[in-house]
This record gives C-alpha cells, structure tokens and sequence, in this order.
C-alpha cells in the first residue's frame, strides 16, 4: 500500500474521481498550472484538461453559483477554495441557493465545495479559522471534516458522489503532517458516520479533524498517568450527526467531554450538549464538559496563537476533572 | 533627511521613458521642485530597501506567515501616495506594507508589525501584511481582496457628509477586480461621486493566474466607463508618470469631482509571496521588466531634469539602512505579548 499524506490523499480521491467519471471537474483559483495553493490538483490539468480543471478569475461567489449551474447539467464540480475563510465571500451563494435548490424547486446540486481549514499554521486571523458551524447551521448542506489521509480519501470520493451539496473542510496542519498507508482500491468512507479511534470505558472524548491526534494524545496520557481508559470518537461528518455512535459511547462510559478547534459558542459541542439532554440524559453521570478555541478571532502571534487553540494538555485536565464526578 | 532644495527642475529635460499613455505630456517634472524630487527618491529607495530587508527577515525565519514583497512596485505607491497629507486615508492591500512608509509611519512600527511583538500596533493580532494604524489614517488589510475597496467608500462618504477635510486612496492588484466587492466599491463611489483615488496595480499575475484568465477587457481601466469615472492606465514603473496621474485623481477628489480610476502596469519581481517560486512565468519575462526597474528609470529621469541622484544615492541609502537596522534590532528585542492579550481588544470599552 502507497504512504500517502493528507493532501495526496485528497488529491489521489478526486483524481480517481475524475477518472471514473467524466461529468466530475475541478473549478477554482490557482488549481490548473499551480496546481493549487497546497498542491491538491498538481498535475491535473496536464491529465484532464483545461475544459475540466478550471482556474478561475478571483470570484468565490462566481465560483460557487457557476458549479450550480453547472450541476443543474449533470456536471459534478468540484470548488476549491483557496483557504476556506474565504468561503465568506460566497457565503450567499451557499446558504440562500446552494442549500435551498433542491427544496425550493427539485433541482438537485451535486456538488463539493472545499478547501484548507485550521490554525496551527501561524496564518492569523483570515488564514486559520473553521466556519463549519455556519453551514452546520443550514440545512440542505453536508458538512465534511477528515481527520486522517484514508478517511481524506473515501470521504472526498463519497462526497463527490454524493447527490447533494457537500462542503468538505480539510485541515491544513494535517496536510503534511499526517502520513499514513492509504488504498490504493477504489473505496469510499460513507457521509454521516463517526469511527471509534480508541476503545475506553472511563469516558468519551468526542472531536473531529486536526483534534482528533490532540485527543488519541491525551488519551495516552491518561491511561500512563491515571489509569482512566477514554474513548476517542472522530466525528468524521457534522451534518449529518451521528448520533448513534455518540450515544452509544456515552451508555458505556457515562462521560462525555467535546473537543474541537472551532470556537466555543456556537460550536458543535453546544449542539452535542443538546442532543444529549434530548435523548440520553439519564446516562449522564457528569457534566458534559468541551474543551475549544477561545471565543476570540484567531490571533497571529505565535505564543497568542497557541494560548488560543486546545491542546493535549489541556484536554488531560478537563477529561481529569471529569473523571472526579 | 537631507535634501538639496532651491533649485528648480531643468526645462531642459528631454524625452523621458514613458509609452503611449492617457496622461498629460507636458510639465516633465510634474512640477515638482528639486527637494520635493528628491524626497521622493528617497522614498522610493526607503520602499524598495525596507522590502528586501523583509524578505531576507522572513527567510532567516525572523517571522512567521508570508511577506507579499512590492520590490518592482515601488513608482505605483510613491507616485500615488507622495504629497498626501496626514488628513488623507489609505487603504492598501496584501502588497502594500510599503504604502505605510510613504505616509510617514517610521520604519520601527513595520518591523515591530512584523515580529508581531508588544511594539506592533495590533499586538500581534493580525499578520506580517496587515499593518494598520488608526493614527496614520492607514486601514488594516484585510486578506479578503478587495475589502479594503468597500471601506474607503465609506471612509470618503463619511468625510464628504461630515464636510472634513480628506480624501482616500485605494490599492488593489489585477485579480482583486474579478471580486463582486471591488465592482461594489467602484459602483457605489461614482454615484456618490466620493473622492477616493482607486489604484489598480496590475502586474499581470494574480498568483498563478495570468491577466488574460483573470479579464476579457483591454486595459482595466476600462471598468471605470461602466460605473461613470475616468479610467487612466499609466505606465507604473514611471514615477513621475504615475505621479501627474495621480495629482490630476487627486485634484478632482479634493474638489468634489468624484472618484479616478487609476491602472498602473506594473511587475512584482517576486513570488506572489516569500514561499511561491513562481515557476508559472518565464525568465525572459521576469528578466525584461526588471530592465524596466523604477529605480534607475527614475535616475534617469532625474538626470534628464538636471539632477544628480548619484550624488545622493549613498547618503539616502545610509540613511535608510541605518533606520532599518535600529528597527529591526528594537523588534529584536522586543517581547512576544503576554499570550492571554489573546482576549483582549474583542469588543471596544
Ligand atoms: C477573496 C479572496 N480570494 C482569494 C484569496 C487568495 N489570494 C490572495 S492574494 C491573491 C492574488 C491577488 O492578485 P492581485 O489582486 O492581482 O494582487 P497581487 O497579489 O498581484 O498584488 C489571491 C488569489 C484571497 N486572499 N481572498
Ligand atoms: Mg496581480
């Protein structure tokens, strides 16, 4: 089996993609000779063709309606965006069209927009920020976030055929620094379904993308240095929830304590906390507790930046303050 | 700095390096008096040498995120922004670090902005390219392009509604006119007929993206028919060139006249960033706009009007690099804020 990193499994997906069907095209900025700014579609356009590798003036909103339309044709595009913050820029296109289309008139929107998410990376405020509860947020859209370069690769093929709109945040901390031997058989990672990284009975540390490492970490450690046997649940897809994986986790361990890098309110977590109180409260022996960014922006300087963002360390100490009730 | 002044530009100066442009011939030296020439001489060497010596920093790993380098861009803010006054706004984009300098911000504060230490204005908030200073009337980048379009379109309806003194200056590259926002901006200034002089510095790449996949039109000056202000494509690695154009947009805004739309052509010698080897254009085309560097050109033009620069030259540079190395030394010693300022300035007292 290959050793693949993150973005050559991305890559490798959609190239399969394009290669087993013709209606599927790339569309976006910088991704024909350039090959993207991270390298996803290098070499595609030597193989496919201008007609379906598409570098496009700067236009995110021009993006994002032309796809639809192009859908609308039985085309399957594709959108890159350069970093994902600048899917504000299309943020009408996505929300008042791209979600509505099929419940407003029955047209279908087959579609994948996607691109580079996450901090880590020292890119300040505009370069680092994960907008996925916007569009978790809307519905008609699916919300999309690998933690690893198998799962990069079967979920960005599932996505592309998938007949709805699939917004596929990729975690560019994870871009090189996740490597890992990858298939190379033309398989897919279904939508809407969490995997269970590591088995515990103590309590439950549910995350998803780059904070899915942060919490096999600490999971490690809690297990060296305090006995506590924690399962790690990896969200893989936000919209849809699995619900099921989560719940039935918490039935076992009792415990659940949310991770993500997104910011506090509004994110996932809060969303969990509901769902639970809905539909397992008795199983609750503690709070349900979240480690997250800080409600701020995304501050530049390197030490701000760390200050912001969770890490092992700190999800030891909130999973250890659970573990007291 | 020093300045040789008194003398007036020669009336002698005979053809200086200038295409077939839309802008007046006459009045070689843009009436400009010797000291005001050189002074700005002096800004564009203070431009280019600042520049180079940030992208060495970021090389040595001095810095994180990126530096867009202006090297080559010079003539298009000096010749737009000099003679501005401190009432006047800027708005400048990712590539315009520079633009700060033109407008009397002291080296010391870029440096400080870049090593995103307790010195730089936003506390290390935002990145290297964002320098923005309340006091200068210098709005922060935005890395959304063309944003910083929108809001000096609010800045010149505000000044012309609250009758101050002031108008605006906006930069951004040949890609940013493919945005909605930029035509939003532009649209929206021609009908108020607010003064904001626009800069487009085209440089015929955006990224990767040459000019032909970014636009259909001849020249992007021509967007400006559309929404109702003249459009000016000058040659932007002539200063003076750039500089007439931009005092006949500067003339019309402080009078009330409405909005210009200046196109430069222009060349950024470099990678779209410090990490973009910049492979998608060829040698030969790097090679022949380096010849057309502004800085020589300039020299020249100097020369024609019957001024030294060489006379000059060492002095400024001193003078320049003498600057830089105490900004960069203070950055240097400068601390990383204390991390938990992570939460402050979020909202307003
Ligand atoms: C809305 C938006 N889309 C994409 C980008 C990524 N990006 C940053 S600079 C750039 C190219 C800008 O080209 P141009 O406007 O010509 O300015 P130049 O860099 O040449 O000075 C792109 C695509 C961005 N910052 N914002
Ligand atoms: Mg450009």
């Amino acid at each position: 089996m290959p050793v693949m990193t993150y973005v050559q499994a991305v890559g490798r997906g959609l190239w399969e993609e394009m290669e087993r069907d013709p209606a599927v095209l790339m569309i976006g900025e910088d991704i024909g000779v350039y090959g993207g700014a991270f390298k996803v579609t290098d070499g595609f356009l030597a193989h496919f063709g201008r007609e379906r590798v598409i570098d496009t003036p700067i236009s995110e909103s021009a993006i994002v309606g032309a796809a639809v339309g192009m859908s609308y044709l039985g085309l399957r595009p594709v959108c890159e965006l350069q970093f994902i913050d600048f899917i504000a820029c299309c943020f009408n296109q996505i929300t008042n069209f791209v979600a509505k289309s099929h419940y407003r008139w029955g047209a279908p929107v087959p579609m994948v927009i996607r691109g580079p998410a996450g901090g880590g990376v020292h890119g300040g405020p505009f370069h680092s920020q994960n907008p996925e509860m916007y569009f978790v947020h809307t519905p008609g859209l699916k919300v999309v976030c690998p933690s690893s370069a198998y799962d990069a690769k079967g979920l960005i093929k599932a996505a592309v055929r998938d007949n709805n709109p699939v917004l596929f945040f990729e975690h560019k901390f994870l871009y090189r620094r996740v490597k890992e031997e990858v298939p190379e058989d033309d398989y897919i990672v279904p939508l809407g379904q969490a995997a269970v990284r590591r088995e515990g009975r103590d309590l439950t540390l549910v995350t998803y993308a780059a904070m899915v490492q942060v919490c096999l970490d600490a999971a490690e450690q809690l297990e060296k240095e305090d006995g506590l046997a924690c399962e790690v649940i990896d969200l893989r897809t936000l919209l849809p929830l699995d619900k099921e994986t989560i719940l039935s986790s918490l039935r076992k361990t009792n415990k659940l304590l949310v991770v993500h890098e997104d910011t506090r309110t509004g994110g996932i977590a809060g969303e969990i906390a509901a769902m639970v109180m809905e539909e397992a409260f008795d199983q609750l022996d503690g709070p349900l507790m979240r480690v997250t960014s800080l409600d701020t922006p995304v501050p530049y300087s390197p030490p701000l930046e760390e200050y912001f963002l969770p890490n092992a360390a700190k999800v030891v100490k909130a999973a250890r303050d659970l573990a007291r009730y | 700095m020093t300045v040789q002044s008194g003398k007036k530009p020669s009336a002698t100066a005979t053809k200086t390096n200038r295409r077939k442009m839309t802008q007046p011939r006459n009045n070689k030296g843009a009436g400009l008096s010797q000291a005001q020439l050189l002074e700005m001489y002096h800004l564009l060497l203070k431009c280019r040498l600042v520049d180079e010596r940030a992208r060495v920093l970021f090389r040595q790993g001095k810095f994180k995120g990126n530096h867009y380098s202006a090297v080559g861009q010079e003539a298009v803010t000096v010749g737009t922004l000099y003679g501005c006054q401190p009432s006047d706004w800027v708005g400048p984009s990712h590539r315009d670090m520079v633009a700060a300098l033109v407008k009397g911000v002291p080296v010391k504060l870029i440096m400080a902005q870049l090593y995103a230490c307790v010195d730089s204005p936003d506390r290390g908030k935002s990145t290297p390219a964002h320098f923005g200073s309340p006091e200068h009337n210098i709005i922060t980048p935005a890395s959304t392009i063309a944003a910083q379009w929108q809001l000096v379109t609010g800045v010149a309806l505000g000044l012309k509604m609250q009758k101050r003194e002031g108008i605006c200056f906006a930069y951004a590259g040949d890609g940013a006119t493919s945005t909605g926002a930029w035509h939003e901006a532009v649209n929206f200034a021609g009908v108020h007929k607010l003064g904001i002089i626009y800069v487009i510095q085209n440089n015929l790449w955006a990224e990767s993206v040459p000019l032909r996949l970014q636009t259909a039109a001849k020249n992007l000056a021509d967007k400006a028919v559309g929404y109702g202000m003249p459009g000016v494509v000058v040659d932007g690695m002539d200063l003076l060139a750039v500089h007439k154009a931009a005092q006949e947009a500067v003339r019309r805004a402080r009078a009330g006249q409405g909005p210009t739309l200046i196109e430069c052509k222009t060349y950024r010698w470099y990678g779209h960033s410090e990490i973009d080897p910049a492979r998608y254009r060829s040698q030969e085309e790097v090679a022949a706009w380096k010849k057309r560097d502004p800085i020589p050109l300039f020299e020249k033009q100097l020369a024609e009007l019957g001024i030294s620069a060489g006379s000059v030259k060492k002095q400024f540079e001193d003078e320049i690099n003498r600057e830089i190395e105490e900004a960069v030394a203070a950055a240097e010693a400068s601390p990383y804020p204390d991390p938990a300022e992570a939460w402050d300035h979020i909202y307003a007292e």
